[in-house]
């Protein structure tokens, strides 16, 4: 029984980090009807860069944020205004341009296998003043960084969730979101709206970015495992709804840790897609998302 | 229609010239190892184009195709090692088993919007692929979860589809794909062509016109599949050897897809081109690039993507065809019938 | 021919493909040696390990003169991307041996590509000396061509086992439980399988038997059931990744066990250690070789390579290097490159000594089937050493270092 409580506090714990990285392809899958596939990839630059911040400076992996998270912010905004938004000029009037998913895919080979060529295949571990460190709680151990993970992801989406509410930038877009057309007959300048949606998706990754270093190691193709389970709660959760990105990936946690007690980790996996295809069937808009969004 | 006749002898031509190429190809290489490399080629431009009939005519984008295409290559295999039914009967069942299995995943996801359906499609594949890993034996069925299946070595012989050389491989896979470039064509022109185009992307729309739009998706899924199911027994028979990240996995999907959409999907000769572009690419970038820097050939990959989808996003069918158009409207004149097509190749 | 105009850069591009398979022959003195090794995906680490090895190994060749019994014929390696893939190791066989031509090959770590990859030398009738793949079938098919060095899986498990019963013996501790956690692909599945017919045998209990993906990104939930399972000795088969994911879990869920036993792989990769660091204190695993054995010539060797490199020797890398100074001894045994000529004499030759003397066992000699039948394995526990890990050799007794007496049980965490 106790086995049991722990798997499902440590899915809860694991499963809000996997919600920071779906929070950000939430809100850009949500704003731009995109599926990106370089989401992993933008991940895994964020932590390449909370890596080296932390060898470099031997500073706590959380004082990485303010470098990280902005950095990544510039990151997916240049890419986004660079690379995909010519695209997207293309095919303006397609409603889902597949086209851009394409390039997010090459976009998604590139940086993967440039970090393969720049870094190397190797796994490295940055051993920092809270990897390794547990909570004990009767008998149950809980990782330090992820309880820590856990409340940042708490603190990000409230945050997040009162921008997009009550700020002029959130409010616009969350109005492109609804209905684009509409929204820029109302002067709301769509590609300056995709930009910083791209900019705010990469920066959440940023945060997740740090938030995994510490007990997470990093390699080129660290994105992939991610990014797979990032679409899976975006669309349990509801496209471009935060709450539900975060919630999604709570039960994605639980599911993957509670799960495995019954049965073979190899076989959570299929119950994980089997439960996304058996959501996407049901209730394609998920917990929160908007109903005719699909 | 009126622009399928003005092109018509263009495209004939061409295509008989290309076809013929093709064909005596075997007589000018003589390398095993080339003749391999085209055969993939042209394994790759067969699987595009069945996907064709799903991503291209329906107007979807289904990432799980591998998902068939190993349905078929295990059905065959398992059936010969088990029960020694010849790999041709077994690649009809696989084909059978792999258009059901694709009716079935088809009635509940057709209805979903683009990014989701797609979504959905890659959901599937790797859980057909989860599923095979983790399954060793179905009754007296072996499947060997991941360790694969490695099928007997017999001797070289029709009825095995086992053959020592390269050439018999060749000219089967050459007229599979000339057989399902035939169906496409007789699809992209029957009544279920039509509705397909119609339904592409807004379904409502050809809905509220009477049009069953999802009952002819199913039907173009069912051939799909079917066809995909074929290709899988071939691919099996040919490396002698299918394991489940090769033949199930999301690699195959992902670049049956990039080739249809670079070639330029919802055309016939879109997949062929798009093959004949990317593989010798892919292979030539690793042969020589993969051993110097690692990794190195996939960048290259993903930026040919990233360029060719910029410029252009239809693929690279169209601005074939507008060059052909060009030259041979500037060069027979007379040929360029009533003006569709008139001035110098906008024309499309 | 404008026309075709559009067709140029297809064209091009299949003529380059085509010129690259050009027949250049070899010039008359030189032998070529394909390699198909993983240089990209997820193996890549130990591909490029092995490539390393065999450059440095016929550099020494060639530079002592290469094949004397063929004029001095010098060694030429070619090397192929396999990418971890078997399609590809098959098209690159099949590359090697048609359009480049070369004489033998070697490959191709992971076994999943080394089955296809062998059966087209085969049928080819070129030697393929395999280092390192270990599944048991490989030399299980009657083929002619193949030669392995490395020992096979089912020797590795039962070495396992008979591990556990010399260190229960030596140290007057009792095993019941045992449990089995490795990674769901063809080596890890393997390697369960023959387990559980040696627990069966021994009459342990299996208290969990538990495969998990390799690319999982949280093994925490694995590891909540290990612990809850109180097995006595775990058994592990793991890729680098999860090696470091399983033992650091492992090491900060505070999982007690008598001690760890594991295969390789990933737990012997440099990067393991470097990450795993002292969470992998009196971690068992079972090799082919290990940088410490007391074995002639070993240090000089490895301490060069280490210059040159920047890390140890390990399995992959030694039994890669050896393979290089076996073709070398069939070549002039031989004296021809004719594939049937060397394939006979790999059959019959024995290569003892001289800078294969480093191997943990005196020759290497293959069997009817291909086999080295002298592969031998080596139990190494991993302690803490200043700043770094260490690997110290602890069985077969004979082969122990000096002045140490391995921890069994491991000490509470």
């Amino acid at each position: 029984m106790l086995g049991i409580i722990e798997a499902m506090i440590n899915g809860i714990l694991m499963g809000s980090i996997y919600g920071l990285t779906a929070v950000g392809l939430t809100l850009i899958f949500g704003v731009m009807k995109v599926i990106n596939f370089a989401h992993g990839s933008i991940l895994m630059v964020g932590m390449f860069a909370a890596y080296w911040f932390v060898i470099l400076t031997g500073w706590n992996p959380y004082f990485a944020i303010p470098v990280v998270v902005p950095l990544l912010f510039w990151f997916g905004y240049s890419m986004q205004s660079v690379i995909i938004k010519p695209i997207f000029e293309a095919e303006k009037d397609v409603r889902e341009p597949i086209t851009v998913i394409i390039v997010t895919t090459g976009i998604w080979y590139v940086l993967d296998n440039l970090a393969l060529m720049i870094f190397g295949a190797e796994f490295r571990v940055a051993k920092t003043s809270v990897t390794g460190k547990v909570f004990e709680f009767y008998e149950m151990y809980f990782l330090l960084p992820k309880v820590i993970g856990a409340g940042i992801t708490l603190v990000c989406g409230i945050y997040l969730y009162w921008f997009l509410k009550h700020s002029k930038m959130g409010k616009a877009i969350r109005a492109t979101s609804l209905d684009r057309e509409a929204a820029s007959l109302m002067g709301i300048k769509q590609a300056k709206i995709y930009n910083v949606a791209f900019g705010l998706g990469s920066a959440c990754c940023g945060m997740a970015a740090c938030v995994l270093i510490p007990f997470y190691y990093v390699y080129p193709t660290v994105g992939v495992p991610f990014d797979i389970k990032a679409f899976i709660i975006v669309v349990l959760g509801g496209l471009g709804s935060i709450p539900g990105a975060i919630l999604g990936g709570i039960i994605v946690g639980i599911i993957e840790n509670v799960g495995a007690q019954f049965m073979a980790a190899t076989w959570t996996e299929l119950l994980l897609y089997g439960v996304f295809l058996f959501v996407l069937l049901v209730k394609p808009s998920g917990l929160f998302g908007q109903k005719h969004d699909y | 229609m009126k622009q399928l006749l003005n092109q018509k002898p263009i495209i004939l031509l061409i295509s008989a010239l290309l076809l013929g190429a093709l064909f005596i190809l075997p007589l000018v290489v003589t390398s095993p190892a080339l003749m391999q490399i085209f055969i993939l080629v042209i394994l790759y431009a067969y699987f595009t184009s069945t996907w064709n009939f799903v991503g291209g005519f329906a107007g979807v984008l289904p990432l799980g195709h591998s998902a068939f295409i190993g349905i078929g290559a295990y059905t065959s295999t398992v059936l010969f090692q088990t029960f020694g039914v010849s790999p041709w009967l077994g690649m009809i069942v696989g084909g059978l088993l792999a258009a059901m299995m694709g009716v079935i995943i088809g009635l509940p996801t057709l209805k979903l919007r683009g990014a989701y359906f797609a979504l959905a499609t890659i959901a599937v594949g790797e859980g057909v692929r989860v599923l095979v890993e983790n399954v060793k034996q179905v009754g007296p069925l072996m499947i060997n979860g991941p360790s694969g299946i490695s099928i007997k070595l017999t001797e070289s012989s029709f009825g095995a589809f086992q053959f020592d050389s390269k050439l018999p491989y060749y000219y089967i896979i050459l007229v599979m794909l000339l057989i399902v470039l035939l169906l496409t064509y007789f699809m992209m022109n029957s009544k279920i062509g039509y509705y397909l185009a119609a339904g592409g992307e807004e379904p409502e729309a050809a809905e509220a016109l009477g049009i069953k739009v999802s009952r002819y998706r199913l039907i173009a899924m069912a051939i799909s599949c079917f066809l995909a199911g074929l290709g899988g027994t071939f691919y099996a028979q040919l490396m002698l050897y299918i394991y489940p990240k090769s033949i199930l996995g999301l690699d195959l999907s992902f670049e049956i897809a990039f080739i249809a959409l670079i070639g330029g999907r919802g055309t016939i000769l879109g997949p062929v081109l798009g093959a004949l572009l990317l593989r010798p690419v892919s292979e030539l970038t690793r042969i020589y690039f993969g051993s110097m820097l690692p990794g190195l050939h996939l960048v290259i990959f993903g930026l040919i993507l990233i360029v060719v989808m910029r410029y252009y996003p239809k693929g690279l069918v169209e601005p074939v065809k507008i060059l052909l158009n060009k030259l041979f409207i500037n060069r027979l004149g007379k040929q360029g019938g009533p003006d569709g097509t008139g001035s110098a190749g906008k024309a499309d | 021919m404008r026309m075709f105009k559009p067709f140029v850069v297809p064209v091009v591009a299949l003529a380059m493909l085509a010129g690259s398979f050009g027949a250049v022959q070899a010039a008359p003195d030189t032998v070529k040696i394909g390699n198909i090794i993983p240089l990209s995906g997820p193996s890549a680490s130990v591909g490029i390990q092995g490539k390393q090895a065999r450059q440095m190994a016929v550099d020494e060749i060639n530079s002592a003169g290469g094949i004397k019994a063929l004029g001095g014929a010098k060694l030429e390696l070619l090397f192929a991307d396999s990418k971890g893939d078997p399609t590809v190791g098959v098209t690159e066989a099949e590359r090697m041996i048609n359009s480049e031509k070369v004489h033998l090959l070697t490959g191709c770590w992971n076994s999943a590509v080394t089955y296809p990859a062998t059966q087209v030398a085969e049928r080819y009738g070129i030697p393929f000396i395999v280092p390192v793949s270990v599944r048991d079938t490989i030399t299980e098919r009657g083929f002619k061509n193949v030669f392995r060095i490395a020992a096979k899986d089912g020797w590795w498990a039962k070495d396992q086992f008979v591990f556990l019963d010399d260190m229960k013996k030596e140290f007057n501790v009792d095993v019941k439980k045992v449990a089995f956690v490795y990674e769901n692909g063809d080596w890890g599945v393997g390697f369960a399988e023959k387990w559980a017919e040696l627990a069966k045998e021994r009459g342990y209990e299996v208290v969990l038997n538990e495969p998990y993906p390799s690319t999982a990104s949280d093994l925490t939930p694995v590891v909540i059931k290990l612990k809850r399972a109180k097995p006595d000795v775990v058994f592990m088969t793991s890729n680098a990744a999860d090696a470091i994911l399983l033992t650091n879990t492992m090491a900060e869920m505070k999982v007690n066990v008598k001690a760890i036993i594991s295969s390789g792989g990933g737990h012997a990769d440099p990067s393991f250690l470097a990450a795993a660091g002292q969470n992998a204190e009196y971690l068992f695993d079972i090799v082919e070789w290990e940088a410490d054995l007391n074995r002639p010539g070993l240090k000089e060797t490895n301490d060069k390579y280490k210059q040159l490199y920047g890390h140890n020797l390990n399995g992959e890398s030694v039994d890669a290097y050896a393979a290089m100074y076996v073709i070398k001894e069939a070549l002039e045994q031989a004296g021809s490159t004719e594939p049937e000529a060397l394939r006979k004499t790999l059959s019959e030759i024995q290569v003892c000594g001289g800078k294969v003397g480093l191997l943990a066992y005196d020759c290497i000699d293959f069997d009817e089937s291909g086999q080295n039948k002298n592969a031998s394995l080596v139990i190494v526990q991993t302690r803490t050493k200043g700043k770094e890990m260490d690997r110290i050799t602890v069985w077969p007794k004979n082969v122990r270092r000096a002045g140490y007496t391995p921890v069994f049980p491991q000490p509470e965490k």
